[in-house]
């Protein structure tokens, strides 16, 4: 399901993709996130798992897809981390994924300013879901928003414009 | 609710992944002491749910237990009253018959210790309407050989005398009425003189001199003279004592309870009473209602034996008979019995 592409009700153009891209793309975006933590603190500007979940979130325009997506990403992400309980980034991502299909079904994310304000808005999203669950069930006072989160924010919105056009090169033409 | 679901479809896939995961995260998270986040939910999930059935179930019980249960208390309870009723009287009836049971013994024993005087028991059925008159009337009579002027005795002291006698009852004067009197001495003195009923409850001792040392507590006893009450037998004690004029006032407590008599002993003859045998004694003197009476009987011997040679007064069996003009005049002073006792046959009195 993840590989195949699906053709929305809706009249929006939906991407499509070879078959095992979605897979291989999330399963390097966790790769290469942990192997980029190794290799000091800059790394923690980045959260790949999120951009790539956005991506496909946005391009796939299917809520369900979406969520199913980011929820995968997101245990996953939780399983390969000691950090958190798995669940954590499953639910956010799951939120992020659920969010950006839906976004994406609404309005032109093509346009790299537009990925550069959804990304910057769904990191904020991501964050804020991720400290409820925190606060809720852990008992953990993280925060909603410091000044790490909005230049991490910037920086991922930044680099999002540019892996986002990476990614639309593996797109299948029509 | 199937329509909102498909309608929302995604919406309700979201929830049901969120909520997977959240309880993936509750399996994993642990509270305080050790309690797993999934447990605490369904504590606090379960927990009011478990409150709010006990009380519903409380409710429910006592509203069933407070009414619906009570249908049959009142009969119940009208029930139990009237057995309650039933059960005190029945408890009152069972007292009274041991009382009864008791002072009967107590004149068993009397009557046992004294086997020389023929006597006969006799319950109190009335007593007179009039409160200024002490009259009892018992349910002895003609029938049974009842007599006037015959003794009447508790197993405590002198009751009185019958002064009337009917086919079935008698009637009887008290020691403590206006119109009694009975020969009277000190145990201790031997001072001799009248007991007579008073204008109070209590009778007085008369014709008493004045220079006569009298103490209250001093044990008064029949004297015999009289001619209807045997000698030595207990009236009382003196209760307090005032010279007067012409002769001393003693009030005397009699020794029988003449308020509360409900048995009595009719002495079918004067014979004078032997002393006790000791061991008759010690078992009348066993219950405290007869240490009195065992006193004054343990008095009787003493008493006898002392007897004074100068009688200071004169004891006649009737009031307004006893004179001390007429002790003076040597007349006749008691009233003797209207017909010779006819004694109940009792064995022979020891010898004294």
């Amino acid at each position: 399901m993840l590989s195949a592409g699906a053709r929305s009700d809706s009249n929006i153009e939906v991407h499509r993709y070879y078959s095992g891209t979605v897979l291989i793309v999330a399963f390097l975006s966790l790769v290469l996130q942990a192997f980029l933590h190794k290799y000091g603190r800059w790394a923690e500007l980045l959260d790949l798992p999120l951009l790539v979940t956005i991506y496909f979130g946005v391009s796939r325009r299917n809520p369900v897809t979406g969520m199913f997506l980011g929820a995968a990403i997101g245990l996953l992400q939780d399983a390969v981390g000691h950090a958190y309980p798995i669940g954590m980034y499953g639910i956010a991502k799951t939120s992020v994924g659920y969010v950006a299909s839906s976004f994406g079904a609404r309005i032109d994310t093509e346009h790299p300013v537009s990925r550069f304000g959804l990304v910057f808005l769904l990191f904020h999203f991501h964050q804020v879901v991720l400290a409820m669950t925190q606060r809720v069930l852990l008992n953990h006072p993280a925060p909603f928003f410091t000044l790490q989160l909005l230049v991490d924010s910037l920086v991922s919105a930044a680099l999002a414009v540019i892996l986002f056009a990476l990614l639309d090169r593996l797109r299948r033409s029509s | 609710m199937p329509d909102i679901l498909s309608r929302h479809r995604p919406l309700a896939l979201l929830a049901g992944l969120i909520l997977v995961q959240v309880l993936l995260l509750a399996f994993q998270i642990k509270r305080e002491h050790d309690v797993r986040l999934v447990r605490y939910w369904a504590v606090q999930l379960l927990t009011p749910g478990e409150r709010a059935g006990t009380w519903s179930f409380s409710k429910v019980s006592g509203i069933w237990s407070s009414y619906v249960g009570l249908r049959d208390t009142r009969s119940e309870n009208q029930r139990l009253k009237t057995e309650v009723e039933q059960l005190r009287m029945r408890n009152r009836e069972l007292e009274s018959r041991a009382a009864e049971g008791q002072r009967l013994a107590v004149l068993m024993n009397f009557r046992e210790a004294h086997p020389e005087a023929p006597m006969i028991a006799a319950q109190v059925i009335g007593a007179s309407a009039d409160p200024t008159s002490h009259i009892l009337f018992i349910n002895r009579g003609e029938r049974d050989r009842i007599r006037r002027n015959l003794a009447v005795i508790t197993a405590d002291g002198v009751v009185g005398k019958i002064v009337e006698v009917f086919p079935s009852s008698a009637q009887v004067l008290l020691i403590n009425d206006k119109e009694s009197g009975v020969g009277a001495l000190f145990a201790d003195t031997r001072t001799h003189g009248v007991v007579k009923g008073s204008a109070d409850s209590n009778p007085h001792m008369e014709y008493v001199q004045n220079d006569e040392k009298v103490q209250p507590g001093q044990t008064i006893l029949t004297s015999g003279e009289d001619r209807i009450f045997p000698k030595d037998l207990s009236i009382g004690t003196v209760e307090s004592a005032a010279a007067g004029n012409p002769f001393q006032v003693i009030r005397v407590k009699p020794a029988a309870r003449l308020d509360r008599l409900e048995e009595v002993l009719v002495l079918m003859s004067q014979q004078e009473l032997a002393p006790k045998r000791a061991e008759e004694a010690s078992s009348a003197l066993s219950s405290p209602q007869n240490r009195q009476m065992g006193a004054s009987q343990t008095a009787l011997p003493s008493a006898a034996a002392q007897k004074p040679p100068n009688r200071k007064s004169t004891v006649t069996g009737d009031a307004n008979k006893s004179k001390p003009a007429a002790s003076a005049a040597g007349a006749p002073q008691t009233a003797p019995p209207d017909n010779p006792p006819a004694t109940v046959p009792n064995p022979p009195a020891p010898q004294r």
